[in-house]
């Protein structure tokens, strides 16, 4: 809590987050890390302006042209953009609208389990076996 | 109606839910938040003309999309939106005090409506539980005109006399409204403790006052009339596959 510059009234004031690595998947991204979130973004286009770098993982590579289209479309421009990397079906087990859009659970299961047996690169291994 | 047969306490939540929402209001429901997301789709079946925002970025969507999953973050509150507006925006928009309601909920509350959503039991750093914390709960609470918690369990160990940490807690300036299977508890604007506000038809005082953690002065409450079956028609047809039913599971 601190003054209001404003006037006396009380403020919050909450320190700004600074993560090294935003990941975020999208739909549709360019070779430059531009990138159009088709359907619900929630907050990661805030995820990638606060992050210092931010990792894309899209459904597709697309071209520049889909942007210079619907420039309005593009939720996170190139610039906050350090690595592209195509990868459909990444955000599975979870959901991507409208590519998937049920939770596979027992991929999802595996995770947690996974997580609490501290074996999260065997089980991303076998989530991306052949793929890669 | 009869409780039981035509209805129970999924029914009889959902229709307190459906009743706090007035005409022209800007209301919106939390993550994981089943029993407001139906009773708001109801609500808009029954011509109730109010904007509808979560977490989807959906903005007013097409309130006839059936939930198929419990889960409030699917593509049947995003479908046939008008408009996208996302969290951080919703958070703009009721600070700015442009919001009317927000359908939260709590791990634990106490009479004054503090709510713990960060831990439960142990300390901070070493809680046995950790909980999602409180990013709606924290952020809408303070500075929602008619904030509405909604708890789909009615017993001690969640109605406590006193919350070890608050996440969150109401403005003193403003309403504040607790919903539970048995009863509805409201905090007036200017008023510092929640008040028995009324019962549903199928409890009583005793029973309500034996399940709270914290001391009920009032000694009668109202009987809220049970759903009518314009309500319960509502809710079958945004909900044909009961999502209804899964908090009280």
């Amino acid at each position: 809590m601190v003054k209001s510059p404003f006037d006396d009234t009380e403020v919050v004031c909450v320190k700004a987050l600074v993560p090294d690595y935003a990941i975020v998947h999208v739909q549709e991204a360019d070779i430059y890390g531009n990138c159009r979130i088709l359907g619900p973004s929630y907050q990661d286009a805030l995820l990638a302006r606060a992050a210092r770098k931010t990792i894309v993982t899209t459904e597709r590579i697309v071209g520049t042209y889909r942007m210079q289209e619907e420039p309005k479309l593009t939720a996170i421009p190139h610039m906050l953009v350090e690595a592209v990397v195509e990868l459909p079906g990444g955000a599975r087990p979870g959901i991507c609208y409208p590519e998937y859009q049920t939770v596979t659970w027992d991929d999802h299961k595996a995770y947690q389990k996974a997580v609490k047996a501290g074996e999260v690169p065997q089980f991303a291994a076998k989530m991306l076996e052949g793929r890669l | 109606m009869e409780y039981g047969k035509d209805y129970g306490k999924p029914e009889m939540m959902a229709a307190a839910i459906i009743r706090e929402i007035r005409e022209g209001d800007v209301v919106f429901h939390g993550l994981a938040s089943s029993t407001p997301m139906v009773a708001m789709k109801a609500a808009k079946a029954l011509g109730k003309e109010f904007t509808y925002v979560t977490l989807s970025d959906g903005l007013d969507h097409d309130w006839s999309n059936p939930p198929t999953v419990a889960s409030t973050l699917t593509a049947n509150t995003y479908e046939g939106s008008v408009a996208t507006f996302g969290l951080d925006e919703i958070f703009d928009l009721y600070a700015s005090g442009k919001g009317d309601i927000a359908f939260l909920s709590c791990l634990q509350m106490d009479k004054s409506g503090r709510i713990a959503m960060s831990y439960l039991g142990g300390d901070y750093d070493h809680p046995k539980l950790r909980g999602p914390g409180g990013a709606g709960s924290a952020t809408l609470t303070p500075v929602t005109p008619r904030t509405t918690i909604w708890k789909t369990v009615h017993d001690k160990r969640t109605f406590v006399e006193h919350v070890d940490f608050a996440t969150t807690a109401p403005d003193i300036n403003k309403d504040f409204t607790l919903i539970t299977p048995l009863c509805i508890f409201r905090k007036p604007a200017g008023e510092k403790y929640l008040k028995l506000d009324c019962i549903f038809p199928y409890t009583t005082v005793e029973e309500v006052k034996e399940n709270t953690g914290w001391i009920i002065d009032e000694k009668e409450a109202p009987v809220m009339d049970p759903p009518t079956e314009q309500e319960l028609a509502a809710l079958k047809r945004v909900d044909p596959h009961n999502i209804l039913a899964f908090e009280f599971k």
